[in-house]
C-alpha cells in the first residue's frame, strides 16, 4: 500500500512537474504568456474540460469508460436552454438541465451494471442518443439569447475570481472529499482494483457503479451550464470531442485506464496541462494543424511516463 | 523512481525545445504590427484559399499575419478561445469568419475591450446580437450568399426551362451562410410553378455525407432531375452517389463555392454548374481593410465581393 501510494505521489509529482516546465518554456518564449489576463483566460478556457474530466476520473477508476459525456453535454444545455427560452425560472431551469445529466448517467450505470453491458458499448450508443435527443429537440438550431442573470455563471465574478475558475476549484474540492473521505470514494477505488473481490465483502457493486456513471452525467451537465452561458447559445452540436479531451486528461494526470488509481488532483493538472498547451501554442501562432500533433504527443508522452513508472515498481 | 521521473520530464524538456522553434514561424525581433486572421478551419479549401490571398496582401503591406482555426468548423467555442488568446499577443487588428454568428460575439466584446478593430469576413454577425452587446464590426467582407443562391437558382429556372423535381443539400442548419443560400435559391425557383422541391435535407457541409444523404434523396425519389448543393463539398458527394446509381448526366448538379474539384467535375461533365466565390480575394480585402482599421481610417459597413457562375461554358472562355 505504501508503496503504490510513494508511487502515486512520484507520478503526480512528474505531472505537476510537467506542467511547470511546460509553462517555463512558454514563459521563455513569448512575453504573452505569463501575464495575469492570459492565465486567467487559461483557466477560464480549461475550466470546462476540467469539470467534464471529474466524472471521467471516478469512471476510469472504477475500471469504466464514459464515451457519452460530449452529448450529455449537448442535450443537458439544450434542455436548460429550451426551459429558459420557454421563460422557466431561473433555478427551475437549472435543475431540468442538471436533471437531464443526472437521467442520463443513471441511464449509463444501470445499463453497464444491471445490464452487464461493456461500458464502452453503453456509453458509445447513449452518446448517440443523447446527440440525437439534443437535435430533435433544436431541430438542429441553436437557441441563443439568454438573460444577463444566467449567463453570469460563465461572465460573472466572485471575489474577483472569474466565475467558471470559482465553480471549477468548488467542484474539484467537493469531488475530491467524495473520492478520498467517503465508504462511496473507497468503493469506486475497490471496483476498479478487484470488482469481485468487492461483491463477495458485501459491497453492492450494482448500486455505487450506477452511482459512479451518475456523478459523470451531473458533472457534464454543470459543464454544459457553464458553456452554455460562455456561449450565450445552447447548441446541440455542442461538446463532441469533449470525451476524449476529458479521457486525456484524466490519463495525463496518471489515472490506469486498468481501474484501481488516480487522483483528482492529477487530472486537474492534467486538464490544465492540455489548456496552457493549446493557450500556448495559439498564443506562438502554431497551425491548428500542428496543435494536434504535438497534443497527441503529449498524451502518448504521459501514459510512457506512467508505464515505465509501473514496469520499475515490480 | 524520482530518477527516472526526473529524466522523463527532462526528454520532455528536450523534446519541447526541439519542437517549439520548428514550429514557431513569428520571427522573434520584427516589430511589424500584427494582424490576427482567425477562421472558421483550415481543412477546407476556401479557408486555405482566403488564407493565401490574406497572406500575399499581408506580404505586399509589410504586416506580420497570424492565422488561425479551430480543427473542426463548427466549434465555436475553441474559435472564441484563440481570438482570446490571441487579444493577449497584443494584436493591431482581428479578421474573422465567425463560426458561430451569435455565440462568437462574447469573444468579440473583448477585441472591443482591448481596442482590437474587427473585420468580419464571410458570414455576418447576428446584427441585433451584435448591437446588444454593443460590438461594431469595422467592415464586413464577404459575398452575397443570398445573392448567389439566387443566381444558382435562376440558372436552374433557366437551364431546365422552368419544369424540373429539384432535391436540396442543405448545409448545417442555424448557418447564416447556408441559410441565406437557400433562401435565395428558393426564392429564384419559386418564380417557376413547374419546379417542385421533392427534398431537402442537411448534408453538414460534408462531401461524405453529401453522398449518404442524396444517395438516400434517390432511393425515395428515383425521378430527382436536379440538385442544388448549398456547396460544393457536398456536391461532389452527390456526384457520387448519383454514379454509383448509373445516373451520370441524367441528374443536373449545380454546387456553390466552384472549388477546384467542382471545376474539374463541370469540365467532366458530370457536374453542370457551380456558384464562385473568392475567398482568396475575400483574404485579401480582409487584410487590406484590418491595415486600414489599424490606421484609423473609416470603412464603408459592406464591402461585397463579386459573385460568377461557373458552368462548362465559362470554364472553355480564356
Amino acid at each position: 500500500m505504501t508503496a503504490s501510494r510513494r508511487l502515486a505521489h512520484a507520478r503526480q509529482l512528474g505531472t505537476v512537474l510537467g506542467l511547470v516546465v511546460l509553462s517555463g518554456v512558454l514563459w521563455a518564449m513569448t512575453p504573452h504568456f505569463l501575464t495575469v489576463p492570459n492565465l486567467l483566460n487559461v483557466a477560464q478556457q480549461t475550466s470546462i474540460n476540467a469539470i467534464v474530466a471529474i466524472g471521467m476520473t471516478f469512471v476510469i477508476i472504477s475500471g469504466g469508460i464514459d464515451l457519452s459525456v460530449g452529448s450529455i453535454v449537448a442535450l443537458s444545455g439544450v434542455v436548460l436552454g429550451l426551459a429558459l427560452q420557454n421563460r422557466v425560472l431561473l433555478p427551475f431551469a437549472l435543475a431540468l438541465g442538471l436533471g437531464t445529466g443526472l437521467a442520463c448517467g443513471l441511464a449509463n450505470g444501470a445499463l453497464v451494471s444491471w445490464g452487464r453491458l461493456p461500458p464502452f458499448i453503453v456509453t458509445l450508443g447513449t452518446m448517440s442518443i443523447a446527440r440525437g435527443a439534443a437535435l430533435v429537440a433544436t431541430e438542429g438550431r441553436p437557441i441563443s439569447g439568454f438573460d444577463p442573470a444566467f449567463r453570469s455563471f460563465a461572465t460573472g465574478h466572485v471575489a474577483g475570481i472569474p466565475s467558471p475558475i470559482v465553480a471549477t476549484i468548488v467542484m474539484y474540492a467537493i469531488a475530491h472529499i467524495v473520492l478520498t473521505r467517503t465508504t462511496f470514494g473507497r468503493y469506486v477505488y475497490a471496483i476498479g482494483g478487484n470488482e469481485e473481490a468487492t461483491r463477495l465483502s458485501g459491497v453492492s457493486v450494482r448500486l455505487h457503479k450506477t452511482m459512479i456513471y451518475a456523478v459523470s452525467g451531473l458533472v457534464s451537465a454543470v459543464a454544459a451550464v457553464i458553456l452554455t452561458a460562455r456561449l450565450n447559445s445552447a447548441q446541440p452540436i455542442a461538446g463532441m470531442m469533449y470525451e476524449l479531451d476529458a479521457i486525456a486528461a484524466t490519463v495525463i494526470g496518471g489515472t490506469s485506464l486498468m481501474g484501481g488509481e488516480g487522483t483528482l488532483a492529477g487530472t486537474l493538472v492534467g486538464a490544465l496541462i492540455m489548456g496552457v498547451l493549446r493557450n500556448g501554442l495559439n498564443l506562438l501562432g502554431v497551425s491548428s494543424f500542428l496543435q494536434q500533433i504535438v497534443i497527441g504527443a503529449v498524451i502518448i508522452f504521459a501514459v510512457l511516463v506512467d508505464t515505465v513508472l509501473k514496469r520499475h515498481r515490480t | 523512481m524520482r530518477k527516472i521521473s526526473v529524466s522523463l520530464v527532462v526528454l520532455f524538456v528536450v523534446l519541447l525545445a526541439v519542437s517549439f522553434p520548428a514550429c514557431n514561424r513569428a520571427a522573434p525581433g520584427t516589430n511589424k504590427p500584427k494582424v490576427a486572421l482567425v477562421l472558421k478551419t483550415l481543412n477546407h479549401p476556401f479557408f486555405v484559399d482566403m488564407r493565401r490571398g490574406a497572406q500575399e496582401a499581408a506580404d505586399r503591406l509589410g504586416v506580420q499575419l497570424d492565422v488561425q482555426a479551430a480543427e473542426r468548423e463548427i466549434d465555436v467555442e475553441k474559435q472564441m478561445q484563440i481570438v482570446e488568446n490571441m487579444i493577449q499577443t497584443g494584436i493591431g487588428a482581428l479578421a474573422i469568419t465567425p463560426s458561430g454568428s451569435r455565440e462568437i460575439i462574447s469573444a468579440l466584446v473583448k477585441a472591443r475591450d482591448a481596442k482590437v478593430p474587427i473585420i468580419v469576413v464571410d458570414t455576418r454577425l447576428d446584427p441585433k446580437a451584435a448591437a446588444d452587446a454593443g460590438v461594431h464590426a469595422e467592415t464586413f467582407v464577404g459575398s452575397d450568399n443570398y445573392e448567389g443562391g439566387k443566381l444558382a437558382g435562376g440558372y436552374l429556372v433557366k437551364a431546365t426551362n422552368g419544369k424540373a423535381r429539384v432535391a436540396i443539400l442543405e448545409g448545417i442548419p442555424g448557418h447564416e451562410t447556408g441559410d441565406s443560400r437557400l433562401r435565395g435559391f428558393r426564392e429564384a425557383v419559386s418564380s417557376a410553378p413547374a419546379i417542385t422541391i421533392v427534398a431537402s435535407q442537411p448534408a453538414n457541409w460534408e462531401r461524405d455525407q453529401g453522398f449518404n444523404v442524396f444517395q438516400n434523396m434517390l432511393q425515395a425519389h428515383p425521378d430527382i432531375d436536379a440538385v442544388f448543393a448549398a456547396s460544393d463539398l457536398m456536391a461532389l458527394g452527390a456526384i457520387e452517389a448519383i454514379a454509383a446509381a448509373g445516373k451520370t448526366g441524367k441528374i443536373r448538379v449545380v454546387g456553390f463555392d466552384a472549388l477546384d474539384d467542382a471545376k474539374k467535375a463541370i469540365a467532366a461533365g458530370t457536374m453542370e454548374a457551380s456558384v464562385a466565390q473568392f475567398p482568396s480575394e475575400m483574404g485579401k480585402i480582409a487584410v487590406e481593410s484590418a491595415v486600414k482599421a489599424m490606421h484609423g481610417e473609416k470603412l464603408p459597413p459592406d464591402i461585397v465581393v463579386n459573385l460568377a457562375m461557373v458552368t462548362k461554358d465559362s470554364l472553355s472562355r480564356p
